[in-house]
């Protein structure tokens, strides 16, 4: 009687895995975390985030073929002494999709990075100073499509001497 | 002992049972195009009035006794513009079988933009402006197209999200128009036949008196 509860429980605990996994609301983009950023202060640096789309989905380019379509687009901002002086993004993969097979998208997939470039001015004092900003996307996968969203981005610059 | 393995048995094949629907419930959650959501079937479809493009307010309740196809969709959709010229198709082939097409843009664009996006797929039938309100009353509508199949009692036949087949959604469509309508009687229709005649009796001017 107790191993037949027990059996009924385990199968309780591996249905209740299996449907998780079936119905799991994993955002359809992710950040890497950024490691250590040291820039000389007067200098600058180049700042590589890397972000990960769902295997599922795909998000539009930083320049779709649309002006319809919403871009890829991220807005950075720190402190007056570290200021984001460029953006650079990947070119987008040219992408026919099973809704309309005539028409190619430029959209991103998988993996991709953005560079940001960093500057700092030369009186900026010696410190750890936050980069806070939104990656915008708008999400599609084989069928449908997403509103666009913000996924929130964050890390850290050290300047030295 | 034999006890024992039979267990295992049936264990074994509920869960081989589990992981498989578990797979396919995954699989039509990323690429499967229908998503029948039961729990909305029968249920009357929330009553709203929105702004069209051209500048009438519309009324869900007002269409009570047709057949109505709700789209919502987005210019930023590249799914949606394939479903909406088939849309215009079937409000023209269905019309007079009571069918009324009506498309919500969930868009932050200018309405002239929007307008300018329907005109060159060619959609004639009424678009409206979504609102947040109307998305959460539908459900949070979040996954463009949702289309929901609205029988001409108001309750809800079908809720359908994703790009489908023409097919699929002309069936959805003549399940819809099968659907049957009974306007809630009033008084008078309960009332036996004599007193009908008398009401009917006062309602007529007499002959003269249009004299």
């Amino acid at each position: 009687m107790r191993r037949g509860a027990a059996s009924f429980a385990i199968l309780l605990l591996l249905a209740s895995l299996v449907f998780a996994q079936g119905f799991g609301d994993k955002p359809p983009v992710e950040m890497a975390p950024v490691g250590n950023v040291q820039v000389k202060a007067g200098g600058s640096k180049n700042v590589t985030l890397d972000f990960r789309i769902g295997s599922e989905y795909h998000i539009n380019s930083h320049t779709p073929k649309s002006p319809l379509l919403i871009p890829t687009v991220l807005k950075l901002s720190g402190p007056e002494q570290v200021t984001v002086a460029d953006l650079k993004y990947p070119a987008g993969q040219d992408v026919s999709f099973p809704f309309s097979p005539d028409e190619k998208l430029s959209v991103y997939s998988g993996e991709f990075t953005v560079e940001a470039v960093l500057k700092t001015a030369t009186n900026v004092p010696a410190g750890t100073y936050p980069i806070t900003g939104t990656l915008r996307f708008q999400a599609c996968d084989h069928s449908a499509c997403y509103p666009p969203k913000n996924l929130p981005v964050q890390f850290q610059v050290t300047v030295v001497k | 002992m034999k006890r024992n393995a039979l267990v295992f048995v049936a264990l074994l094949v509920a869960i081989l049972a589990m992981l498989a629907s578990g797979k396919y419930l995954d699989r039509a959650r990323k690429h499967g195009p229908i998503k029948l959501v039961g729990d909305v079937q029968g249920v009357p479809a929330p009553d709203f009035i929105l702004p069209s493009l051209d500048g009438r307010k519309v009324k869900l309740s007002d269409f009570r006794g047709k057949a109505v196809l709700l789209n919502f969709w987005a210019t930023w959709c590249p799914p949606c513009k394939v479903e909406m010229p088939w849309f215009e198709d079937l409000q023209k082939q269905y019309a007079q079988d009571g069918l009324v097409v009506l498309g919500v843009a969930m868009d932050d664009s200018e309405p002239a933009t929007i307008a300018k996006f329907a005109n060159e797929l060619g959609v004639n039938y009424p678009v409206l402006l979504g609102t947040d309100k109307v998305s959460d009353d539908y459900g949070d509508v979040q996954y463009l197209p949702t289309t929901f199949y609205i029988a001409r009692d108001g309750t809800i036949v079908d809720k359908m999200t994703g790009l489908l087949d023409r097919k699929d959604i002309e069936n959805a469509v003549k399940k819809t128009l099968g659907t049957t309508y009974k306007p809630a009687s009033s008084p008078l229709d309960q009332a036996d036949a004599s007193v009908k005649e008398a009401v009917a009796a006062k309602a007529t001017p007499p002959k003269d008196a249009t004299r």
